[in-house]
């Protein structure tokens, strides 16, 4: 079970890079640019946070974006969760099903290890890739404010790239769940999973009717202007997030083992 | 007498789709056995419920005594399986399939695998991707022998091998079962059945006929054809 964990995660090790860096880089650009847009977001700052329900969605009525926190919370918080939740959802969506997509699954299925053991070892995988691209973000982000010459909010900073990862791991039991179902990888399904939580959240954000539900989404718990501004994280929240990542890689486990493989 | 594969009406469809239909079969121990018939006639069917790929509907399958479903992973250690289409992952080398089809199995085959290599003229330096559709099929037999099995399980195994390599197949399934392995080979083409095997069995809508002798002449064989077509 091992070698097969290590020979995935070689195999990922690019597109692993490849979304970490992007996002990490994209996030770092965005938080070095704050010493040069310094003067004017301070303009900018009080009309952003008296713009309705525009400013709730996007968390700038309880931050403000003149701040180094507020400014992170609102950009680099929308980058890292936009691209971490794809990012999770297109690795943990090919998983399973690339292997009948792409023929190989009667070469790994003939060896004796049983179906059980090469979920366990994909979804390990899954799992250490998501840590690593969250590691790598993290890093280079404290290497921004280390530039910047800011001090790191330390305990929102860690809160949250903590609740990120949890929010990429539950993202990526839906998604788990999903390949163990196809023959086939449902890249369009994944990132429009991904994009519909990200919605959802915005949304719930606006429409007071939707608030009493936002616990639903992964991004409530994992909100950067919540976590930034001191909000208590929603316990609800996470625990129908657990849940959910729970019984979606249960269904994977029990799905895969019982299903015909297609050549 | 010893038998190393024990298939008791093995009945398989895809919800409304036939697959194979209360299949009975019984190989040897050091046979050499041949499984004919037409495409779609349910041949894979069969293979792939022994394998494990496939959840049958009813009967049950036992290989090298012990049940298919139960002592999947026990069976599939003293099994070389050869898909009819050999796909590998194609940013892998050759030798890291091959180390890597070793190293699951948790044996040392360096040595056989070698040997199998240079028997077969596969060239371990190039990358999957970089290989016609033969010489995949050879790094698929090299991962079928490499751990030396009590059982082989081949699916339609030459298409795409050169004829000198289908002699250095045969040449090989021979030493193998010499040392006691057995074999069940599933193919379209008679004349192997003829000089190899030693019992076969022809596959038609799903269900099994077994051959009496294996020698059978080509009009015989050919009229399972015609009447699929016909059907």
């Amino acid at each position: 079970m091992i070698r097969i964990f290590l020979k995935e995660l070689k195999m990922n090790c690019k597109s692993l890079l490849i979304w970490s860096l992007a996002v990490g880089g994209i996030g770092l650009a965005c938080l070095l640019l704050y010493s040069s847009m310094e003067g004017e977001i301070k303009g900018m700052a009080d009309a952003f946070s008296n713009m309705g329900m525009f400013s709730d969605a996007f968390g700038m009525s309880t931050l403000s974006i003149a701040t180094i926190k507020g400014y992170f919370a609102t950009e680099v918080g929308t980058v890292h969760g936009l691209g971490g939740s794809m990012f999770a959802a297109l690795t943990a969506a090919g998983m399973l099903s690339k292997e009948e997509e792409l023929h190989t699954g009667e070469f790994l299925y003939s060896f004796p290890v049983s179906r059980k053991k090469i979920v366990l070892a994909k979804s390990l995988c899954i799992l250490c890739m998501i840590a690593f691209f969250t590691l790598i973000c993290t890093a280079l982000y404290a290497l921004g404010f280390a530039l910047l010459g800011e001090e790191i909010p330390g305990k929102e900073f860690i809160t949250y790239m903590a609740m990120q990862f949890v929010m990429d791991i539950e993202i990526a039991g839906v998604c788990f769940a999903l390949s163990s179902m196809f023959s086939k990888t449902k890249i369009g399904a994944a990132l429009g999973l991904a994009l519909i939580f990200y919605a959802y959240d915005l949304m719930g954000r606006v429409v007071p009717d939707l608030k009493d539900y936002l616990f639903i989404g992964p991004f409530s718990y994992s909100n950067a202007s919540d976590i930034f501004s001191g909000t208590d994280l929603s316990v609800k929240a996470l625990c129908f997030g657990a849940c959910l990542t729970v019984i979606c890689v249960v269904f994977a486990f029990i799905h895969y083992n019982r299903r015909d493989l297609s050549a | 007498m010893s038998y190393v594969i024990e298939i008791d009406h093995l009945t398989k469809s895809y919800g409304k789709n036939r697959g194979v239909t209360d299949v009975s079969l019984k190989v040897k121990e050091g046979d050499i056995f041949g499984f004919l018939g037409p495409n779609g006639a349910g041949k894979s069917t069969t293979i792939r419920s022994m394998m494990g790929f496939l959840k049958f509907n009813q009967g049950s399958i036992k290989i090298l005594g012990m049940d298919s479903v139960r002592d999947r992973e026990k069976i599939l250690k003293e099994v070389g399986y050869m898909p009819s289409e050999a796909w590998f992952y194609d940013s892998m080398k050759v030798s890291e399939v091959i180390a890597y089809a070793a190293e699951i199995r948790g044996k040392d085959c360096r040595d056989e695998a070698e040997k199998l290599c240079e028997r077969l003229k596969v060239n371990t330096n190039k990358k999957i991707r970089e290989l016609s559709y033969g010489n995949k099929k050879k790094v698929s037999i090299v991962c079928a022998m490499q751990h030396r099995p009590k059982l082989f399980i081949f699916d339609e195994p030459t298409g795409g091998l050169d004829p000198l390599m289908q002699r250095s197949f045969f040449e090989l399934i021979g030493e193998y079962v010499d040392k006691g392995a057995t074999c069940l080979l599933s193919t379209h083409v008679l004349s192997e059945v003829n000089k190899y095997c030693k019992s076969a069995a022809i596959m038609r809508d799903g269900r099994l006929t077994m051959l009496d002798c294996p020698n059978i002449d080509d009009d015989a064989f050919l009229k399972f054809y015609e009447d699929e077509v016909e059907i």
